[in-house]
């Protein structure tokens, strides 16, 4: 990463501003920002690739839970919702580190052009991952809930078995139901990607924190910050913009009520 | 003695025409049903009365002052409304629910308002209900408990939408009988309902209204007995054999 | 992010940070009640041992040692020895290896009994932090709400500009990390230095100037969310409501302060709740900024002991305990408010 670095700062092409001790917000401290957009854009893949990554893990984990809380019965089904529990109440800072010291996961590559060592990437990936499965769980469980029981007792009626029942008639339902949950899932965990800061992950973040840190550049904290922040905004805004116009392109008339 | 005066009242909602220059007069302790098929302004006429709807065109007096020229807080003080699906204070008990406008419109003392409350509560028969919540109260009284809730006002009016129409059959009785004897003990009262008994009984005019007019007025036997419009005849002659 | 209208408070997630921390089975809720207990009454008295107001009081009356504020965190001992825990550990390390290849089986109580050992000597360090975390989150907590209920009204009920006003803010807020936001307010703005300036020299009461700046944070952060459970509770009371306020006399205002505001309140504990315990959780994130907070401390135990994996289990169940009680004080607070009919899920008049 250090290379990485160093590169693109000596593009910078604002280094007077520095010498000369500038308050904030001056121009020279966001030609300083654009001058490392190439390092800013980076941070951005990582960053979007974490959430995509940890996304699919809380689906593919969180929709079986979610499954069991509402049909399993017994041991299976309070070992799930005692998982759903501690993955919820434990911050997710802690969570990361847990899972980056506790996990034998060993020392791996380094990915190529991203600059991300891929134990930290699967650590975070993992970690993410699983509390947004527990969170996700409680997104499908309440959509299943949600759908009414003269749903199932009609699809009974016409002759489908119990399984049949809820493959065909209720998850279709359960799953349009559960977009607002899961946009909002998506928006937590793209936000929550940031908090890789914590084990070194070189997201979004990281990266500014790594661009202001260099010496002579405090004075463009302020900038390098409001930066990433337009860059998260922008990313939660335009996804959830796609996600709301999906919903309604798949929606069914009166699905909702 | 004229109470309330509206002179070619119109109202319209986007493209809808709803109220088409409506006109009457009516005196106090006048008991005025207004009838008419769904659709027809009932509510609307109500709503402009105390300006929870504001009217387009025409002008409408109360005790000879043009409403828009009064404070519309002080309008609604002086014109009592009864709801059809009640709109009780859901987090307040039944007195409290009466007591609300005591204490903040009327700036009564609380131990005031709560003597008030409990007479007007006693008067449509709920004294021992005054503790409940809404939601533990059955629709009749829980609409009777609006009924109260106006009449603690002492508004010169009080507006009654369709005051039974969320009832369950076998509660209407109650609230009708207390809005009899309302009507006997000489309250002001404009009523939209479609119960024919009560109109018959106790207003003292019936008003048929269709398509955002007035299509005939008159004492209720007239009405009933002798219309002078078919639309009104064929009207009134649904309802009452819906009632048979 | 959708403006739409909900049937019922506390089911329109788009507008959340997700769902409770949900509900034990059972006999495990009463397990959580009873160390949930055990666990305060321990906090409470750690804290009160080492409450410098305390210490001046009971000194004054005559009792000097009974209080030991002077003693820094580090100094700090446990009240159960660790020795035993330890000495069992060795023991059953012993058992383990005499059993072979079989002594797999009997490992993990070695472990358990070792990070018991490990948690008495590092508690009292994660106390002083919990306290720390403790009243960042209340402080941040209450400031929040006050903030947010006017931005609520102000989205519901306000004109065009207000209400674009204050969607800007929640949608700005809520779509920025809260790290960043920390890091905006810490070393972006001289908030710290400004905090030192005025006075907050870290002199008990008053917080240290990073934790000052981290409440500032936490309130701007948890009033974002906090006006959107809030909005979508205002939004649940039945438009009829206001409606026969104002029949009755009452003004717009007094309407919605009367009326339309204690229901829509209630509505919102729920959503409350959560955003309670999420701010338990977040608040973690003040340790990048130099609070010495409870995942600071943890920190800090680590890199001393390098018991990494250790530590972050304790301080997990520090947060469990903290999150867990209070979840389940809120849910008492809601049924002490409840009324028949108001703010329950299922038909409503």
């Amino acid at each position: 990463m250090g290379l990485a670095l160093t590169g693109t700062a000596a593009l910078g092409v604002c280094d007077w501003a520095a010498t000369t001790g500038n308050p904030p917000l001056q121009t020279g401290d966001w030609a300083f920002v654009v001058g490392n957009w190439e390092v800013l854009l980076l941070g951005t893949l990582v960053t979007v690739l974490l959430t995509a990554t940890s996304l699919a893990l809380g689906f593919l984990a969180g929709f079986p839970a979610g499954t069991v809380e509402v049909y399993g019965t017994g041991r299976l089904r309070d070992a799930v919702s005692t998982a759903g529990v501690l993955l919820r109440g434990t911050p997710v800072v802690v969570l990361i580190v847990l899972f980056f010291f506790g996990l034998p996961i060993p020392r791996l590559l380094t990915l190529p052009v991203l600059d991300v060592r891929l134990d930290v990437f699967l650590a975070a990936t993992l970690a993410l991952g699983f509390r947004s499965a527990a969170y996700q769980s409680q997104v499908f469980r309440g959509a299943i809930q949600s759908i009414d029981e003269g749903q199932l007792a009609a699809a009974r009626s016409v002759g489908m078995t119990q399984r049949q029942a809820i493959r065909h008639v209720v998850f279709p339902q359960a799953v349009r139901r559960s977009i607002p949950g899961f946009q909002n899932e998506f928006t937590i965990v793209l936000k929550d990607t940031s908090v890789a800061f914590a084990i070194g992950l070189a997201e979004l973040l990281t990266r500014a924190e790594n661009l202001y840190l260099q010496p002579g550049r405090d004075t463009a904290i302020m900038e390098v910050i409001l930066a990433i922040s337009a860059i998260y905004f922008v990313l939660t805004f335009t996804t959830n913009r796609t996600i709301d116009y999906l919903g309604d392109a798949y929606a069914i008339p009166g699905g909702d009520e | 003695m004229t109470l309330l005066e509206l002179e070619g009242v119109r109202k319209s909602y986007e493209d809808e025409d709803v109220l088409r220059g409506v006109s009457f007069a009516m005196d106090r302790q006048d008991v005025e049903v207004i009838v008419g098929p769904s659709g027809s302004g009932k509510s609307t006429l109500l709503r402009c009365v105390n300006r929870l709807t504001e009217i387009d065109d025409g002008a409408i007096y109360l005790d000879g002052e043009e409403i828009h020229g009064i404070d519309e807080n002080d309008l609604r003080r002086r014109v009592g409304m009864v709801f059809q699906d009640f709109n009780l204070f859901a987090h307040r008990t039944a007195r409290g629910n009466v007591t609300l406008g005591l204490t903040a419109v009327l700036g009564l003392s609380k131990p005031e308002a709560v003597e008030r409350a409990d007479d007007y509560l006693d008067r449509v028969g709920l004294a021992d209900q005054a503790d409940s919540y809404p939601a533990e109260l059955s629709g009749g009284q829980k609409q009777r408990v609006g009924i109260a809730r106006a009449l603690a006002m002492d508004p010169e009016l009080i507006l009654f939408d369709e005051p039974t129409s969320a009832l369950d059959p076998e509660l209407i009785g109650e609230v009708l009988g207390v809005m009899r004897d309302l009507a006997e003990g000489g309250t002001t009262m404009l009523c939209v309902t479609h119960e024919m008994g009560f109109a018959r009984s106790a207003a003292s005019t019936l008003t048929f209204l269709d398509d955002g007019r007035v299509v005939e007025r008159g004492p209720p036997e007239q009405l009933f007995e002798n219309p002078r419009e078919d639309r009104t005849r064929s009207f009134l002659g649904q309802l009452t054999d819906l009632e048979r | 992010m959708t403006d739409g209208e909900t049937a019922t408070p506390g089911s329109d997630p788009t507008e959340t940070r997700g769902t409770t921390v949900g509900d034990l089975p059972g006999r495990r809720r009463l397990a959580v009640l009873a160390a949930g207990t055990v666990f305060w009454t321990w906090l409470l008295a750690r804290w009160a041992y080492h409450n410098s107001l305390l210490d001046g009081l009971f000194t004054a009356l005559g009792f000097p040692d009974l209080i030991r504020s002077e003693r820094g965190v580090r100094q700090r001992e446990g009240w159960i020895p660790a020795e035993p825990f330890g000495a069992a550990a060795d023991a059953v390390g012993t058992v383990a290896a005499a059993l072979g290849p079989a002594g797999v089986l009997v490992d993990w109580l070695r472990w358990v009994l070792d990070l018991a050992a490990f948690a008495t000597t590092t508690a009292p360090a994660l106390a002083s932090g919990a306290f720390v975390t403790v009243y960042l989150t209340v402080l941040s907590m209450l400031f929040g709400l006050v903030i947010a209920v006017p931005l609520a009204v102000a989205r519901v009920y306000g004109g065009r500009a207000l209400r674009a006003v204050s969607l800007a803010y929640t949608e700005l807020i809520r779509g920025t990390p809260l790290l960043a936001q920390l890091f905006f307010l810490y070393f972006g703005l001289p908030l710290a230095s400004i905090a030192e300036d005025v006075g907050f020299t870290g002199q008990p009461p008053i917080p240290r100037a990073a934790a000052a700046v981290a409440i500032v944070g936490f309130t701007i952060n948890s009033s974002a969310y906090q006006s959107e459970y809030i909005r979508s509770a205002l939004q649940s009371v039945d438009p009829g409501q206001l409606t026969a306020a104002r029949a009755v006399g009452l003004s717009k205002f007094q309407g919605i302060r009367y009326v339309v505001l204690p229901q829509g309140l209630r509505f919102a504990i729920p959503g409350w709740t959560n955003e309670f315990v999420y701010l338990i959780k977040y608040s973690s994130l003040a340790a990048f900024i130099t609070v010495p907070d409870l995942f600071r401390q943890a920190r800090n135990i680590g890199s001393e002991t390098f018991q990494f994996t250790n530590i972050y289990v304790v301080v997990a169940l520090f947060y469990l305990a903290l999150v867990l009680t209070t979840a389940i004080a809120m849910g008492r607070l809601e049924d002490r408010v409840a009324i028949p009919g108001v703010g329950q899920s299922g038909p409503r008049e």
